[in-house]
């Protein structure tokens, strides 16, 4: 055997037998990993929502309140989740996923309204490639918080849903504290959470206007 | 084979004398991402240790077998598994920490102590050795990595290991928490270990 093909056939080997090595733990671990992010979503569902949950709560019970308290329906290619009162008919909010592009990266998040879509339950950021420290703050409390009782109505011509402005100068309650230091983040969220809020309000007005 | 004493200073040497961070200043972008929480660079020690050990491990089995010339092929080949795998491990049974580790258990592939040791060590010496080198450079690399985030997590966040130890009312200096803080803390440690470690070019004690 020439010395290339012994390199050849040596590499072939070796990437055979550490594939298949990797490949079985993968596939040992997928199972988990799914159902992992899987309860993640959960957790964060009946959190935008309201709904109890402390951070110590097993998942077997994460699980079993999920099931009983949302229902999910899907609004042509997006899910709308429901969520229900503990005697699990009457309407406790929606939760919708949203999202859009950030400054670093794709921004993905959740938010919770209550029935007759007024306002905002709550509000989470659950994956963003933003800078850690920076715009990566957009998963911090404060941030999210703020967005508590947000005043929902239709977008009208050039009238936003909400609007980030700087620390300070903020006084209406559809103006929220940017991120100082993250302008293209605020920016990037201001625009898509606007965009996305408008469509789902939409489909949940002509909703509640039918159910009434 | 290596006598009893040698070994022991194959060790020693990882650990202490030609510390990895220190010394060698290898592997400083871990060192200062997950250093301002213990329970991430606990994580990030483990990955790493059982990396470095394998890695050199497989490659030294391999020693006699592996041609010249695709060693680094195979040297990164059998490295970038055993990470996929701490990786894999890691997301299916620590989700959290998964999380807030972020990209940098994937990263632990270009952690230059790795590649560093297979081919520095691993690759002329026999399992047993390239083991305990492995795993003197990475717990000497875990030293220091436990030690700064002992000094950034309790300023930072006033907590250790998540449980509060700075007084009510103390001020969190929220510049550990950020990359200056780890900056300045490595800095500072190895301008410290610059004292006190032998020097290693000739041996001279420095006043």
């Amino acid at each position: 055997m020439t010395k290339q093909l012994r390199s050849v056939v040596y590499m072939f080997l070796i990437s055979l037998f550490f594939a298949s090595l990797v490949s079985a733990v993968k596939y040992l671990n997928e199972k988990t990993i799914a159902s992992n992010q899987a309860l993640k979503l959960q957790r964060i569902i009946l959190k935008v929502l309201e709904i109890p949950v402390e951070k110590n709560t097993p998942d077997d019970q994460i699980s079993r309140l999920f099931m009983e308290r949302i229902k999910n329906i899907q609004v042509e290619d997006r899910i709308l989740y429901v969520g229900y009162e503990e005697d699990a008919h009457t309407i406790l909010g929606y939760a919708f996923p949203v999202g859009g592009p950030g400054f670093w990266g794709p921004i993905q998040g959740m938010v919770g309204v209550d029935p007759e879509v007024t306002k905002v339950l709550g509000i989470a950021f659950t994956k963003h490639s933003e800078t850690p420290g920076l715009g990566g703050r957009i998963t911090e409390n404060w941030f999210s918080s703020q967005f508590k009782d947000l005043p929902l109505h239709p977008i009208d011509g050039d009238k936003k849903i909400f609007y980030l402005k700087p620390a300070g100068t903020t006084g209406a309650p559809n103006e929220l504290d940017a991120i100082t230091g993250a302008t293209n983040t605020s920016s990037a969220v201001e625009a898509f959470l606007n965009d996305d809020l408008d469509y789902f309000l939409k489909e949940l007005w002509t909703a509640v206007e039918e159910r009434e | 084979m290596p006598n009893l004493s040698s070994k022991k200073e194959i060790f020693l040497t990882g650990l202490w004398k030609d510390n990895p961070v220190l010394r060698q200043v290898l592997g400083i972008c871990s060192t200062l991402a997950v250093t301002n929480l213990m329970v991430n660079t606990l994580v990030m020690d483990a990955g790493l240790i059982f990396t470095v050990c394998m890695s050199s491990l497989t490659v030294s089995l391999l020693r006699n077998y592996t041609p010249m010339r695709i060693r680094m092929m195979v040297q990164t080949l059998i490295i970038a598994s055993y990470v996929i795998i701490v990786d894999s491990i890691i997301k299916a049974h620590l989700p959290d920490i998964s999380e807030a580790l972020g990209p940098y258990v994937a990263l632990i592939i270009t952690n230059c102590i790795i590649m560093g040791r297979c081919e520095a060590f691993a690759r002329n010496n026999p399992p047993l050795a390239s083991f305990l080198d492995g795993l003197g450079m990475s717990l000497g690399y875990s030293l220091i990595l436990i030690t700064i985030a002992f000094i950034r997590e309790p300023l930072g966040f006033g907590t250790l290991l998540g449980i509060r130890v700075m007084p009510e009312g103390f001020v969190q200096w929220t510049i550990m928490i950020m990359a200056p803080g780890a900056f300045f803390t490595l800095g500072i440690l190895v301008w410290i270990s610059k004292y006190i470690l032998p020097n290693a070019k000739n041996g001279v004690e420095r006043k």
